[in-house]
């Protein structure tokens, strides 16, 4: 039997401790919840059978827990000796064993130490803000992305250009750090130097020069033969366009787009209206093929030079003479034509017959007498009667003289007045020769025209589909005087101008001419090394240096 | 007759507006293709690059200007004519970029317009479906109402569970005592938390224990009712924190990412003049 004195602990309205006391008879004292309990703790942190303190097998009293919990400074512990002075926490309450008045066994204190908290405060604590830290939140990301994308895209950009070391640095790399500011893909042609910007880039905010594209583009030639045309165009071209850069026409970053410009947009600009570049030009105003294009002009070569040429346009019918040199009937050798074996040998002859192409864009190899003449044609022309014949080469007019003075010196005069007036005349053109030469006559040199429209491009490759006679009509030609190029009316059948019309293929200025080299430039490159570095517009500069000869 | 809205604000005055932008840009950009096809430095492009950088900082006024209480127009016209100009933008810097997109700063500033833009779309419609979904969930309660009579049950169950046994007591002890409301964002944005103590005290609860006596059997079914109601009252409180926090989590990448467009876009003007 357990004597216990229970002195319960509570607090009055003003807060200070008041005890009430009370003794307990009984083999075990029970804690817990429920109502059979000898201590009844009405607390949800009560189990229903919490502990017991009952005498065990050493005569001392102990608590020992059941189904609850009991903690000596925050240790959780199963059997405790009760002595005077511990103190256990029983779920809330405190017990302390207090010293043990007289008539009893043991005297403990309980006091109520965690109060159950306000139900509504309690629940209110635990109710969170809604997305917390979301200030916080967009503030940092704000912070970090601006400051990302400042030194990425901004700062050391900018700081590349801007510090000269480490310009010089980063160009030993393979791409810096300006590889953000590209706005598109590179051509494939500067695509091996254009991750670095600054080969082109030479300077902030300045548009790309042409002195650098004439680092690597040395031979470019100008637009205008004639230096001080050339710069009077030009010149007269950036007061009202502001600019002749090499970028206006050839536009960089736009790859798969072609680097040069298709449209005739920038020809126009002048061509449109070019009086107001050269008020004494011979040029009509041309702003499309189709429209207001003239006839072509063909270029012959006047003089024995190749140097010297003529232009004349085909509507001047009566001036279209070409002067080969060679008397040559196309009439007589296409279709079915008699070969030199008889009667029965008929060849059929076409074209290609002769003229015989090479290479990719189908350029025609020159006219060879011994390929193309002696398929038919004997290879020695025989003069003299019947029973005296004698055979002369086909050659220079020296080896033909030779040959006479050395098999007929007799006949010397009258065989070469023979092949003057019938033999070589037959195919070739023969001159008196002049005073003092050695030889009493000569053959006129064969001048051929290779190039008609020497400011044009034509590649028959590109026009292999349609029959050779679709342009040039040579059948009816009994003289190899006549011209047989197409006009324009003839290109006009299946080209269109800036526009596609029905079956007509649009073909813009660039389909035929070339801004660099199609006024016969050839000869005057622009040369980077000659330059002043402070002329921007290279096409406008180049008219300052003579051509080179 | 209902108040106009933010979308039919003034007859539509800023939904015809945009309409009248698109289509004045498409048919610019149908009709002035350069030779070189479009791109952002044509005249063009320049011209839809200006307006559009010119949008994109009065639509960033729009959110200094709506914090401050004074100033000129209705907030309600401002708003109408961020939304419908907004979404023009998104079809100007298209148009501005002439589809050319690679790794660079342009197509950046781009994707964060976009970004911006799309944040503003959900924000948009959370403000267009959420609030008439929160009132319907809440009644005529507010928030320290429902918790006000989530304590009252807390307090009659746990009353009641006093004469229960410990496991019963343990787990309506726990619920009253453990369940919380929103603890973190992703609990916010689901409008659900898994484990929760309330929801699993139910759970228990719904299988009566075979041990009770008579009398406890009475007080459990009322324990049990106490429960169920307190459950679907912690669900309300947490469903209404889940509008809430929806109405604000698009802010978390339309604030940011407007702040990072501003600096991109400085990033792309200055690298397009720098290489000129």
């Amino acid at each position: 039997m357990i004597n216990c004195l229970l002195i319960k602990i509570t607090q009055n309205s003003r807060g200070l401790p008041v005890r009430s006391y009370r003794t307990l008879a009984a083999e075990e004292l029970t804690f817990g919840r429920g109502a059979e309990c000898t201590i009844h703790l009405p607390d949800p942190r009560i189990a229903m059978h919490h502990a017991v303190i009952k005498r065990c097998d050493d005569g001392e009293l102990h608590l020992i827990a059941l189904n609850g919990e009991l903690e000596i400074d925050s240790a959780s512990r199963q059997n405790i000796e009760l002595t005077q002075g511990t103190q256990v926490m029983v779920g809330p309450y405190q017990l302390t064993v207090e010293p043990t008045p007289p008539d009893v066994n043991l005297s403990i204190s309980l006091a109520l130490v965690h109060r159950l908290p306000d139900d509504f405060q309690n629940i209110k604590s635990r109710t969170h803000e809604p997305l917390p830290g979301a200030t916080q939140f967009k503030r940092r990301l704000s912070i970090w992305m601006v400051a990302l994308i400042a030194l990425l895209f901004l700062v050391l950009p900018m700081a590349q250009n801007l510090i000269p070391q480490l310009h010089d640095t980063m160009a030993e790399l393979p791409f810096g750090f300006d590889r953000v500011w590209s706005p598109g893909h590179i051509s494939n042609a500067h695509r091996h130097f254009g991750s670095q910007c600054a080969n082109c880039h030479q300077a902030l905010t300045q548009q790309v020069t042409d002195q650098a594209c004439m680092q690597c583009h040395r031979d470019t030639t100008p637009h205008i033969t004639d230096p001080a045309l050339q710069h009077h165009a030009f010149e007269a071209k950036r007061q009202f366009l502001g600019s002749t850069r090499c970028g206006e026409c050839h536009r960089e970053h736009k790859a798969p787009h072609p680097l040069t410009r298709q449209d005739n947009g920038m020809c126009v600009k002048c061509h449109g209206n070019i009086k107001s570049i050269d008020a004494n030009t011979k040029l009509s105003d041309i702003h499309d093929f189709d429209k207001d294009h003239p006839g072509f002009k063909l270029t012959f070569k006047s003089g024995d030079n190749n140097e010297k040429i003529e232009r004349i346009p085909q509507t001047e019918k009566a001036r279209l003479i070409e002067n080969s040199g060679l008397n040559f009937p196309h009439s007589q050798h296409i279709g079915k034509v008699q070969g030199p074996n008889g009667m029965r040998d008929v060849r059929e002859l076409s074209c290609t017959t002769c003229h015989q192409s090479e290479g990719k864009e189908m350029r025609f190899k020159p006219i060879a007498y011994k390929r193309d003449c002696l398929s038919c044609h004997a290879s020695k022309l025989e003069v003299g009667p019947a029973n005296a014949k004698l055979n002369v080469p086909h050659g220079s007019e020296q080896n033909v003289m030779n040959t006479l003075k050395l098999f007929a010196p007799k006949a010397f005069e009258l065989h070469s007045e023979t092949l003057k007036t019938t033999g070589c005349a037959y195919c070739h053109v023969v001159e008196s020769s002049v005073k003092g030469d050695a030889l009493p006559w000569r053959i006129k040199p064969l001048q051929i025209n290779q190039d008609w429209f020497s400011k044009a491009r034509f590649k028959h490759a590109s026009h292999r589909t349609q029959q050779c006679n679709s342009c040039h009509q040579v059948e009816e030609s009994e003289t190899s005087a006549d011209v047989a190029m197409p006009d324009r009316d003839s290109c006009l059948r299946c080209h269109s101008g800036n526009s596609p019309k029905y079956k007509r293929i649009a073909s813009g200025c660039m389909s035929c001419h070339d801004f660099h080299s199609v006024h016969g430039a050839v000869n005057a490159p622009i040369s980077s090394e000659k330059l002043n570095p402070e002329e921007l517009d290279t096409l406008l500069s180049i008219s300052k240096q003579p051509p080179k000869e | 007759m209902q108040r106009s809205n933010i979308f039919d604000y003034k007859n539509y005055r800023y939904f015809k507006l945009a309409v009248i932008v698109i289509l004045i840009a498409f048919v610019a950009y149908l009709l002035f293709e350069p030779a070189v096809g479009h791109y952002g430095g044509s005249w063009l492009g320049y011209g839809l690059g200006t307006i559009s950088a010119l949008m994109v900082l009065w639509m960033a006024w729009y959110g200094v200007r709506k914090r401050r209480y004074r100033g000129s127009g209705a907030t309600q016209g401002w708003l109408s004519a961020h939304i419908y100009l907004g979404t023009a933008l998104t079809i100007m810097v298209t148009l501005h970029s002439g589809f050319h997109f690679g790794l660079n700063i342009h197509t950046l500033a781009y994707a964060i317009l976009l970004i911006v833009v799309i944040s503003g779309f959900f924000g948009n419609y959370t403000y267009m479906i959420y609030p008439r979904q929160m009132t319907e969930n809440m009644g005529e309660d507010n928030l320290d109402g429902l918790l006000l009579r989530i304590a009252e049950a807390d307090k009659l169950a746990r009353q009641i569970a006093l004469l229960m046994p410990d496991h019963i007591n343990n787990a309506v002890a726990r619920a009253c005592g453990e369940t919380s409301i929103g603890i973190g964002l992703l609990e916010q944005l689901r409008g659900f938390q898994p484990n929760c103590p309330s929801a699993i005290a139910v759970q228990q609860l719904s299988v009566m224990d075979n041990t009770l006596s008579t009398e406890q059997r009475k007080l459990y079914r009322d324990l049990y009712s106490i429960m169920v109601r307190r459950e679907s009252l912690v669900k309300r409180a947490r469903q209404d924190l889940m509008y809430r926090a929806r109405l604000g989590f698009w802010l978390y990448f339309h604030v940011p990412f407007t702040i990072a467009l501003l600096v991109a876009m400085l990033a792309h003007v200055i690298a397009i003049f720098a290489y000129w």
